[in-house]
């Protein structure tokens, strides 16, 4: 039997090994669990804040990456951050979704390992795949927001959750009562780009908001372009017929990247890049 | 806090349940007769904590040929702070043990247990609603997983009940484990992109004999 002094000392000794396990990564509780290490969490506001620390000058041409779905293409992660550390002048790279494959921690862990040793921060938006399961909870608790925006240099950046289906398109996403002011307000930037996961001509973007949503975008002062990734396959183009550009992202699996250079009123050019 | 303290506590009190004799409500056959296991009626009780079936899983186990078979059902519980809705898991699992070395008197060790698993958990926030993806949109299930273990455990012989005079075991053990989408992950990167340590979940736990 336990004396009270035994369980004294037991009171002492449980919450520090209570603690360790509950702290080790590998006691997976369950595979939706979002358990990770604090470097793994809140990666969005860390990487922002990187970024907040290497600025560009104002008047300075902005370049930078532009990929999308790296589900589960781990191989291919470490052969993107390779090449693209051998670019010059970058300022961050952007991940057009889907970073996970099945919305669990564990992938998105693997990826940001990965993503971690390019030499310039890297942002995300959040895609249909990080949604599944309990992959809402996962990925605000690892990256963070669905919907956010940066100014970086003389362009603010607008980043938007369309994944309509995974909200059995309930007209919540994408939120454009969140939207239409971020695109109205340039925060002092010269011009806006728009990044998302699904686009608007897609059958997996609400179809009750895709009106309003194309709507916005034309109506939006200084866009470059909207930039989303979810198709797998390069594109750039005018859909739509309004003047408005958007760009579709080559996904980690194509083993192409995009360099995207933006200067000016709301000039751009795109190269396209093997690795 | 509360959280973290509640597995530990709940393993903490049930092996110190475990160390004394266990009340059954049984009827109580003559003193020096094994009792007639009835046989739907579990070996043993097992809890442990993590290998992806709950911060806490609690069930009961049957045995089979010698006792180098087991098949476990466990309940599992993990809490919402940790995965932003509660979920509940219902896993089956089964182990074979091929060896058993003593060591000493009161203690055996097994050491390798190799086996697998299938868990169902209920209460996931995005599982599809009725006619929300196409046939195999997704190729994989959310809320179904399967996988392997391999673990060894050390296994106390406690001495026998007196009035029965059957013997009981109490086993410490662990596994290392992993699961379907895992090792999918790794198969489509040949190339190590992915190691096999990052697939790993490991399980502690304790199961005696009842």
């Amino acid at each position: 039997m336990f004396s009270v002094t035994n369980w004294r000392r037991w009171a002492r000794v449980l919450p520090g090994a209570a603690m360790a396990l509950a702290g080790c990564n590998l006691i997976e509780f369950s595979p939706n669990d979002h358990r990770v290490p604090e470097e793994f969490a809140n990666l969005t506001e860390k990487n922002l804040a990187k970024l907040k620390a290497r600025p560009l000058a104002a008047g300075d041409t902005l370049r930078f990456i532009f990929t999308g779905d790296s589900q589960q293409f781990y191989d291919e992660a470490e052969a993107l951050v390779a090449s693209v550390n051998q670019q010059p002048g970058i300022a961050f790279l952007a991940v057009a979704g889907d970073i996970s494959d099945f919305g669990l921690a564990r992938e998105m862990q693997w990826v940001d390992e990965k993503l971690r040793r390019l030499k310039v921060p890297y942002v995300t938006v959040i895609g249909n795949h990080d949604l599944v399961g309990n992959g809402r909870p996962t990925y605000r608790h690892i990256f963070g927001a669905f919907n956010y925006s940066f100014v970086y240099g003389d362009t603010k950046f607008t980043m938007v959750d369309t994944n309509g289906r995974e909200y059995n398109f309930d007209g919540t996403a994408p939120d454009m009562d969140w939207l239409r002011p971020q695109l109205r307000n340039l925060d002092g930037a010269r011009r806006q780009v728009v990044i998302c996961h699904v686009p608007p001509n897609n059958d997996d973007f609400d179809p009750a908001l895709r009106a309003p949503y194309v709507q916005a975008m034309r109506e939006a002062p200084g866009l470059v372009f909207q930039m989303n990734g979810h198709n797998h396959s390069y594109r750039i183009g005018q859909p739509f017929n309004d003047g408005v550009t958007y760009v579709n992202s080559d996904a980690f699996s194509e083993r192409h990247y995009m360099v995207i250079t933006v200067w000016g009123d709301k000039q751009f050019r795109i190269k396209r890049v093997a690795f | 806090m509360k959280n973290l303290l509640f597995p530990a506590l709940l393993l903490a009190s049930v092996s110190s349940l475990a160390a004394t004799p266990p009340d059954t409500t049984a009827t109580k056959p003559a003193a020096g007769t094994r009792p007639e296991r009835r046989w739907y009626r579990p070996k043993h009780l097992a809890l442990q904590t993590g290998g992806g079936l709950g911060m806490v899983a609690a069930g009961a186990g049957y045995e089979f040929a010698k006792n180098r078979l087991e098949t476990d059902i466990l309940i599992g519980y993990v809490p919402k702070y940790y995965a932003g809705s509660t979920l509940s898991l219902a896993s089956l699992k089964f182990m074979y043990s091929p060896f058993r070395l003593p060591l000493g008197e009161k203690f055996q060790l097994v050491p390798l247990t190799v086996g697998g698993y299938f868990s169902y958990t209920h209460g996931t926030l995005n599982d599809e609603l009725k006619g929300q993806y196409s046939a195999d949109y997704y190729w994989f299930s959310t809320d179904t997983r399967y996988g392997p273990l391999l673990g060894s455990r050390v296994t106390f012989l406690a001495p026998a009940i007196a009035a029965t005079g059957q013997p009981r075991k109490i086993s410490f053990y662990y596994e290392l484990g992993s699961n379907d989408l895992y090792v999918a992950s790794y198969l489509t990167n040949r190339n190590g992109g992915l190691g096999v340590g990052q697939l790993l979940t490991l399980a502690l736990g304790l199961k005696a004999d009842f």
